[in-house]
């Protein structure tokens, strides 16, 4: 109560009032007293249940968490059970169940004729896990598996049985249902074999039908045809049965076609035996050249054509065989892949039709090999050169002979039988008709291609046929006429041929390389490296027939050139003819001579043997013209006229001839020489580079007539070794060069002379050793300086054109100064003739033989001196040019 | 591929009846194994090898191994021309393989021509000979018969065994000696037109002077 509320109450004014309220207050004061201490005491009990609660919640968060751990240890065995012991028993309980139901349901499905159920039973019992029939039979159920395999074994009877029902009633449909049931009962392999034994037997009865020659001896390759059609319904056969087993039972074609091939093999061998006697082909070697009526090898093309379709048909299914084993293995893992494909391989290998084809193949390679010689005989005897044929076409015919056979070959689809075939060809090539080519173009004819004479020479001489009636003799110099110049055309188509035969056989070979290349492709990987290798090196064999084609044309040019010297010789002498003539027309004679004969070699030659030839001949004038020159003395006028001979000679080499202008340089230079006014211009001549060395310039000056040194040289007195000379010629063609034995000596030297220069035995002795070889005219070796320094020392002073005398050279060279003094003291020189002696006949005993030449000419030396100088040795045909004036 | 370094080629041929070892030796020479079973040979093979000779020039062998079976003999036929020289190859044990030799020897000869190879009689199997018992294989040519046979027809003679290799790469050099001695005495020239012996690359005109001589005089005298 509160205090105001209590003053109302009591009236405070009175004691009593107050005594009263106090009473009050005092009781109310009690009684909050008391609740007081009663709050009190209940605060200290909750003080120590809250101290007790807060413990045992630390208590309850570990038992929380142990509690945890024992839930998830629970839960995790609980995993483990239901994953192993728990799925397998439920496994074991089903299969337990089963197992009563499979060997129950096989027997009622065999009662049945279910089949499909039946097998469906088996593959069960076969997935069954070995533990549950174990289990089974632990629990004393009988032995479950006994009746299961007996089930099996009546299923698989009966299943065979029903098979073989099917297949003799030849129901396809069943065949096919039936077969799928094998791979289920566990007998795959056995289902195979029966499919496949179903399917050989098959075949075997199409092909009987489809496959006999009902006309053997019909048009056209009709074993070819029948063995096509074999091949291809062995083909689809073993498809067949590769689809049919890869569902059921895959990667097992190994294991069918070891059953079918046999009988498309026996087929094959029978179709090629029919073959072999219907075509003549007897013996596996049969040579049809043994036979007595040999074939005409273009009678054979058909059965050639046939026998290489043939072999490329077998060799086409053994690829599909092949390929197909790659399918079909695709399936397995990595070595039993390879073992059945291996196992394929083994099979083709082993297999008869793999034999068949190698008999093919050798009756093909013996008749091509007797096609291509026949026809390259025959080829060869139609090309023998005649009388009045001028063409011959015998490269393109041999060529386009090469070119089917190895085009047949390749056709095979055998390598072996392709490289066989490029052998061949290439010996043909090489031996017959190379040789052939060669063995024609060996001696060319005169005058084989037009180079005009220059003008004012005598033409050949005209036949001489004086006891006949003056029409004979008419027609027969027509007759000859026209044999001659067909003779020349021949030569020369048979050079082009031999040029264009090189090329071809080249061509040939690069063709059967690209050809090759799918051959190549087809044969298994592994070889085909090897394969081309092989190929490619046989391929090089035709190079070989190339470059014996080029030897002969090398040779037909080298006769070529060779057959125009004469008429070379002829432009040479008209060069350096110191002979002035009218200007215009006699320069252009020889430039229109050169373009009658490029004319001529451009339209009959390939244009790179023509340009050889026209390089060759330019050549060969120049040089002889060069020697030319140092046979005549050339005045002022004659000098212009060799020099304006030579310049048109030079201009028409710039344009008509590449190559050949290098050739004219010499000339040229030499020409200029001969035609100055002063000595002093002779660098002049030799612009822009010198061509010629400077004794070639000195040797040349000394033919210019009005030189201003005056070394002019007069011929010299003929003498009486020129006489025997002249007895000697009467033997010898002009140019020859006699050959001389040992009795020649005394003639040689001349021993009707009053003072003969050497003495018999001497000369004698000089022969032989000029006979071995060794023309070198020092005496035996001695002791001293060699001898090259002392020429060198010789030579320089007579460049200084200090007198020398012989007898300083001979005693410096140690030879036998007498020999050669006397020799050519006597008869050549006379002491007051120039340097220009001595060089030469310092060169000469330094055996110069270029200089020689000039020796020779200049002094008149005759033939039998000349041979005893340089000796009988390989160099003096060097020489044969060089003709006496 | 560039072609190893080597200064001649020669092209042999191995020739010899059916299963006396032709495979085998070669391959025991190419690849120093040798296999227990081998298929048959077919057509022919193509190996190369290169080897020296005494004075150290390499020379590359290239080898073409027949196949002796007699179906094959068109093929094999036309690979005589361009060998230089021809390994005739006989089972020591099997009398009749050696018997075949001088058919062999003719064969080869006859299809060689112009050209004269060089012939080595090549005994194979001789490690066959110890184990007589076991195998039922026994000597049936004598190697003096062999020999004396070579010495007649001027081969050389030598047996093999491809199986322990013994004088297997001897075989081969005997022949590639020989040529090469033929080509340093001159008897056989370095041709173009002739696969059987040729130079090799880092001897581009080296031996061909011979050839290049020859010509010339034959073409100038007509």
């Amino acid at each position: 109560m509160s205090l105001s509320l209590l003053l109302e109450k009591y009236d405070v004014s009175t004691e009593e009032g107050l005594e009263k309220a106090l009473n009050e207050i005092e009781k109310e004061e009690e009684e909050v007293e008391e609740a007081l201490s009663n709050v009190l005491s209940r605060a200290c009990a909750i003080e120590g249940r809250l101290r007790t609660t807060s413990l045992a919640y630390a208590r309850l968060a570990d038992v929380r968490s142990d509690a945890q751990a024992a839930g998830d240890m629970v839960q995790r065995t609980a995993d483990l059970a239901r994953d192993s012991r728990v799925a397998e028993c439920q496994q074991r309980v089903h299969d337990l169940i089963d197992l009563q139901l499979c060997s129950a349901g096989v027997e009622a499905a065999i009662r049945g004729h279910d089949y499909e159920t039946g097998a469906a039973h088996v593959a069960r019992f076969l997935a069954m896990d070995p533990g549950s029939v174990a289990a089974a039979r632990a629990r004393g159920a009988a032995d479950p598996r006994e009746a299961m395999n007996r089930a099996a074994q009546t299923l698989r009877d009966n299943l065979v049985k029903k098979f073989e029902e099917a297949a003799k009633k030849d129901d396809e449909a069943s065949v096919e249902r039936l077969f799928k049931l094998f791979p289920q009962i566990g007998r795959a392999d056995e289902g195979v074999d029966l499919l496949a034994r179903y399917l050989a037997k098959h075949v075997e009865s199409s092909i009987r039908r489809n496959c006999t020659i009902a006309n053997p001896s019909a048009e056209g390759a009709v074993f070819a045809d029948a063995l096509t059609r074999l091949l291809e319904a062995g083909g689809a056969v073993v498809e067949r049965a590769r689809t049919l087993a890869a569902g059921a039972a895959p990667a097992r074609l190994s294991r069918a076609l070891a059953i079918i091939q046999p009988v498309i093999c026996g087929n094959a061998r029978r179709l090629s035996s029919e073959m072999r006697t219907t075509r003549g082909l007897s013996a596996a070697s049969a040579d049809p050249r043994r036979a007595q009526y040999p074939p005409e090898p273009r009678t054979l093309e058909p059965t050639l054509d046939e026998l290489a379709l043939m072999h490329s048909r077998i060799y086409l299914y053994f690829a599909f065989l092949r390929r197909k084993a790659e399918t079909d293995a695709s399936s397995l893992e990595e070595p039993a892949k390879t073992k059945a494909v291996v196992t394929v391989h083994k099979i083709i290998a082993e297999s008869d039709l793999m034999r068949t084809a190698q008999d093919l193949l050798g009756h093909y390679l013996t008749l091509e090999r007797y096609f291509l010689e026949e026809s390259v005989s025959k080829a060869l005897k139609m090309a023998t050169p005649q009388p009045g044929v001028t063409c011959s076409s015998l490269v393109d015919d041999v060529y386009f002979i090469a070119r089917k056979c190895i085009r047949r070959g390749l056709s095979t689809g055998s390598v072996d039988g392709a490289c066989a075939v490029l052998n061949e060809a290439a010996t043909q090539l090489e031996r017959e008709v190379a040789a052939a080519l060669r063995r024609w173009v060996r001696s060319a004819p005169s005058d084989p291609l037009p180079l005009p004479l220059p003008p004012g020479t005598p033409a050949n001489a005209p036949l001489d046929l004086p006891a006949l009636p003056a029409a004979t003799a008419t027609l027969l110099g027509q007759r000859l006429n026209r044999d001659v110049e067909a003779q020349k055309a021949l030569f020369l188509a048979h050079m082009s041929e031999a040029d264009a035969g090189a090329e071809w056989a080249e061509r040939l070979a690069a063709e059967a390389c690209a050809d090759a290349e799918p051959l190549f492709r087809a044969s298994p990987a592994a070889s085909a490296e090897g394969e081309r290798a092989k190929f490619q090196s046989c391929a090089a064999g035709l190079a070989a027939a190339a470059t014996a084609f080029r030897t002969a044309h090398d040779l037909a040019l080298a006769g070529l050139c060779a057959a125009l010297k004469p008429r070379a010789a002829a432009w040479a002498d008209a060069i350096a003819s110191p002979t002035v003539e009218d200007e215009n027309e006699a320069g252009d004679a020889l430039p229109a001579a050169l373009d009658e004969l490029a004319a001529s070699a451009h339209a009959e030659l390939p244009s790179r043997a023509a340009d050889a030839l026209l390089v060759s001949v330019v050549a060969d004038i120049t040089t002889r013209a060069e020697g030319r020159l140092l046979l005549h003395v050339y005045d002022r006028e004659g000098g212009l006229a060799v020099e304006r001979r030579t310049r048109r000679l030079a201009a028409w080499a710039g344009g008509g001839a590449g190559g050949a202008r290098e050739r004219c340089a010499r000339l040229t230079q030499a020409a200029s020489l001969l035609a100055l006014e002063r000595l002093a211009h002779v660098p002049d001549a030799l612009r822009p580079t010198p061509r010629l060395a400077v004794h070639e310039v000195k040797d040349i000056l000394a033919r210019s007539g009005e030189s201003e040194d005056g070394i002019g040289i007069e011929i010299g007195p003929r003498t009486g070794i020129d006489e025997i000379e002249d007895e000697k010629r009467v033997q010898y063609q002009d140019g020859d060069i006699p050959v001389l034995d040992i009795n020649d000596i005394p003639l040689l030297i001349g021993t009707h002379h009053e003072t003969p220069p050497m003495s018999v035995r001497v000369a004698q002795n000089w022969f032989k050793r000029f006979q071995s070889g060794d023309f070198d005219v020092k005496d035996e070796p001695r002791s001293g300086r060699p001898v090259t320094e002392k020429v060198n020392a010789i030579l320089e002073n007579v460049g200084q054109d200090r007198h020398i005398s012989f007898y300083d050279i001979a005693e410096e060279l140690r030879i036998n100064h007498k020999n050669f003094s006397t020799l050519f003291k006597k008869d050549f020189a006379t002491t007051e003739r120039s340097a220009y002696a001595r060089t030469v006949i310092t060169r000469l005993i330094i055996t110069q033989f270029e200089e020689c030449a000039a020796f020779k000419m200049t002094w008149h030396l005759n033939t039998a001196v000349w041979e005893t100088i340089l000796g009988p040795c390989g160099k003096r045909d060097k020489f044969s040019n060089v003709k006496f004036p | 591929m560039v072609d190893p370094i080597f200064d001649y080629q020669f092209r042999l041929i191995l020739i010899g009846d059916s299963t006396v070892g032709k495979s085998s030796l070669l391959k025991y020479f190419t690849d120093g194994k040798f296999a227990e079973l081998s298929d048959p040979t077919v057509g022919v093979d193509f190996f190369a090898k290169i080897i020296e000779v005494q004075d150290g020039t390499r020379i590359k062998l290239q080898l073409w191994d027949t196949a002796g079976q007699e179906r094959f003999r068109s093929i094999t036929k036309s690979y005589y021309r361009n060998s230089v020289g021809a390994l005739l190859v006989y089972d020591v044990c099997n009398r009749s393989s050696f018997e075949h030799i001088p058919l062999w020897m003719m064969e080869a000869k006859r299809h060689i021509e112009p050209h004269r190879p060089v012939f080595a009689l090549v005994g194979c199997k001789v490690d066959l000979v110890g184990t007589n018992s076991k195998n039922g294989a026994r000597r049936e040519v004598p190697c003096e018969e062999a020999r004396m046979f070579a010495e007649q027809n001027g081969l050389h003679h030598v047996e093999t065994s491809a199986k322990t290799g013994l004088n297997v790469e001897e075989a081969f050099v005997l022949v590639a000696q020989e040529v090469y001695n033929r080509i340093q005495t001159g008897e056989y020239k370095v041709e173009d037109g002739w696969d059987g012996i040729k130079t090799g690359f880092n001897r581009p005109n080296g031996m061909d002077f011979n050839l290049l001589e020859a010509e010339t005089v034959q073409s100038t005298c007509c």
